[in-house]
């Protein structure tokens, strides 16, 4: 890989003005830390992972709080197509959770990561066609602003960069368990939107 | 190890129909495959549309029913071909994924047969197409970045440099110059008129994948560029297609079609990395023989001639995916700043040039460059691959 850095969704100087464009690119960070998981190892590899645990759940907490209800609402169908991608997200969730509790040296890591790349990517393409496409033809401009705005919290709250001098192992044990990094994410979103409504 | 399609049989033509458990074939996976068997899949489902396409227009020109009916039967196995071939790509890609894939197959396919071509005449027309599939890479990689936060090079994987060919605003020549000398049928290398074939049948696959995918994008600058990258694919098939002697028969050029598709599927045949795609190339080969000995039949009886007379003694060299980045900085260092006039090359910027130039562009930048400045405006950097060291024209090294 070249030396060239991807910033995150939100950390570019693109304008944010909509909420598809930001998921969109955030789905590309994501894989981009699922290869960086793959291509590393030991202390590094360890890193790695903890960033991907919360930029995956700041993720898809902020579209379970923002997108998957503006879709229930506003789309024909919608609530089908979000019951699916809940399905899917549950069945990721619960695969990241037992990840979560592995070591990245044990043997059965890299496997187990493997499948989890893969569910996570094919929900991400269903979002994208069966979902996004709608959200863009069904809200305004202000609505898919107030939407990213809302997403852009959720990160805000949980920083998924690395900064230097918070990656100490205090400061990732400091963010707790995956389950309690999703409630404080929901709280932040719930509270942003609620400003914007 | 010499081959020779016109001494092989292969599957007798009444089985091979697949049924529907043997259509379903299971994709590649896109971010652990090999991209050059990517690569050759895309290049054989080329061939394959071509293939079906060429049979429908002979088809339409044939009075027999008789004949009409047997080419029917044939097209149809080779539609089968075409679906099981296209099915090996993935859902899980984006049409922008897949299209970085078909300018590296633009890009490494037309750099070896550059290469390997003997006619010089020829041999320019691939180098000078070649550094503009270069440059569609280029700016369809940066736009990639933008959408969905990826490099390029999760794809082509380094085995592909990327970084400006010549700008794609300057591929917009007036028609007539996009139109090539022929080869001459009864003189040119039999090597040569498989290369033809391979490249015309590639661009015209990427011309039909951009007029068709590129209005499924959302993001304006996306729809933008497709368009301007497809009105080029036209204007490459157009540069390729007048490569090949027209002179020839219907039936010499369905011996052609048929004697091509051989060579490719033994070439990637030998070479796949996949085994399961292997198999698929093998099992084709085998069915591409019964189709090369129809057309040879074919050609005897309406032409009364002997295949032979137009083919290879034996199948030349296989045709190789490999990297190819030595080679096109050579072309990179040295032709840059071609344009056509006429049928040959020139330096210049000419009158005709410039205003097609003037007409199309409107006195705006086009997308191939708003595309750039977007990209800049969001990430203070262009996307690059110079994985062998600086830009070899000096002018276009990143500011």
């Amino acid at each position: 890989m070249s030396d060239l850095d991807t910033p995150h969704a939100g950390d570019d100087r693109s304008m944010d003005d909509d909420v598809v464009a930001l998921l969109m690119r955030q789905h590309g960070d994501i894989r981009n830390l699922f290869d960086e998981v793959e291509a590393s190892e030991g202390e590094e590899r360890r890193d790695a992972f903890r960033r991907l645990v919360r930029l995956l759940a700041v993720h898809e907490t902020a579209e379970e709080e923002v997108v998957h209800p503006f879709a229930r609402r506003n789309l024909a169908g919608g609530e089908q197509v979000v019951e699916d991608r809940l399905a899917e997200e549950r069945a990721a969730k619960e695969t990241l959770a037992a990840l979560d509790d592995v070591d990245p040296a044990d043997p059965t890591f890299m496997p187990r990561l493997m499948k989890l790349r893969k569910d996570v990517q094919e929900h991400a393409r269903a979002e994208e066609r069966y979902e996004f496409t709608h959200i863009r033809r069904s809200a305004d401009a202000g609505q898919l602003a107030t939407m990213a705005k809302a997403v852009k919290a959720a990160e805000a709250m949980a920083p998924t960069r690395p900064h230097p001098g918070v990656e100490s192992g205090a400061a990732n044990m400091a963010l707790g368990p995956v389950a309690a990094l999703m409630d404080r994410t929901r709280d932040t979103v719930r509270k942003a939107m609620g400003e914007k409504a | 190890m010499t081959f020779n399609p016109l001494e092989q049989r292969g599957i007798p033509l009444d089985r091979q129909l697949r049924n529907w458990r043997e259509l379903d074939v299971p994709p590649i996976d896109p971010d652990r495959c090999d991209p050059y068997t990517r690569c050759r899949i895309i290049t054989m489902n080329g061939i394959e549309v071509e293939a079906i396409l060429f049979s429908h227009q002979l088809a339409r020109n044939t009075v027999d029913p008789e004949i009409k009916r047997q080419l029917a039967r044939t097209r149809y196995i080779e539609a089968q071909q075409q679906k099981v071939v296209n099915w090996l790509l993935p859902g899980v890609s984006s049409v922008l994924e897949t299209t970085i894939a078909y300018e590296q197959v633009a890009v490494d396919l037309t750099a070896w047969v550059a290469r390997m071509e003997p006619d010089p005449y020829l041999k320019q027309a691939y180098q000078f197409g070649v550094l503009e599939d270069f440059d569609h890479l280029y700016r369809y990689a940066n736009l990639y970045e933008m959408i969905e936060h990826r490099k390029a090079e999760s794809i082509v994987d380094n085995l592909t440099e990327v970084m400006p060919g010549r700008p794609t605003k300057y591929h917009h020549r007036n028609p007539v110059d996009n139109v090539r000398d022929p080869y001459a049928k009864d003189e040119a290398n039999p090597l040569s008129k498989l290369h033809a074939l391979t490249i015309m049948s590639t661009e015209q696959q990427t011309m039909n994948f951009y007029m068709n995918t590129g209005p499924t994008y959302m993001e304006p600058i996306a729809r933008q560029l497709y368009q301007e990258i497809g009105l080029i694919e036209e204007e490459h098939v157009t540069h390729y297609e007048s490569l090949v002697d027209p002179g020839e028969t219907w039936w010499e050029q369905l011996v052609n079609h048929e004697y091509n598709e051989c060579y490719l599927y033994h070439s990637f045949m030998e070479q796949e990395s996949d085994p399961k795609v292997k198999a698929i190339w093998e099992l084709h080969l085998n069915m591409e023989l019964e189709h090369l000995h129809e057309a040879c039949d074919l050609m005897r009886r309406h032409d009364g001639r002997d295949p032979e007379s137009v083919l290879a003694p034996e199948l030349p060299n296989v045709l190789t995916f490999e990297p190819n980045k030595q080679y096109l900085r050579e072309l990179l260092d040295t032709q840059m700043d071609l344009t056509t006039l006429g049928a040959g090359y020139v330096r210049d910027a000419h009158e005709r040039f410039e205003k097609m130039q003037e007409q199309i562009h409107g006195g705006e930048e086009p997308p191939s460059e708003r595309v750039m400045a977007m990209h800049d405006d969001m990430f203070g950097r262009e996307y690059r691959v110079q994985s062998e060291g600086e830009h070899p024209d000096p002018a276009m090294r990143e500011k």
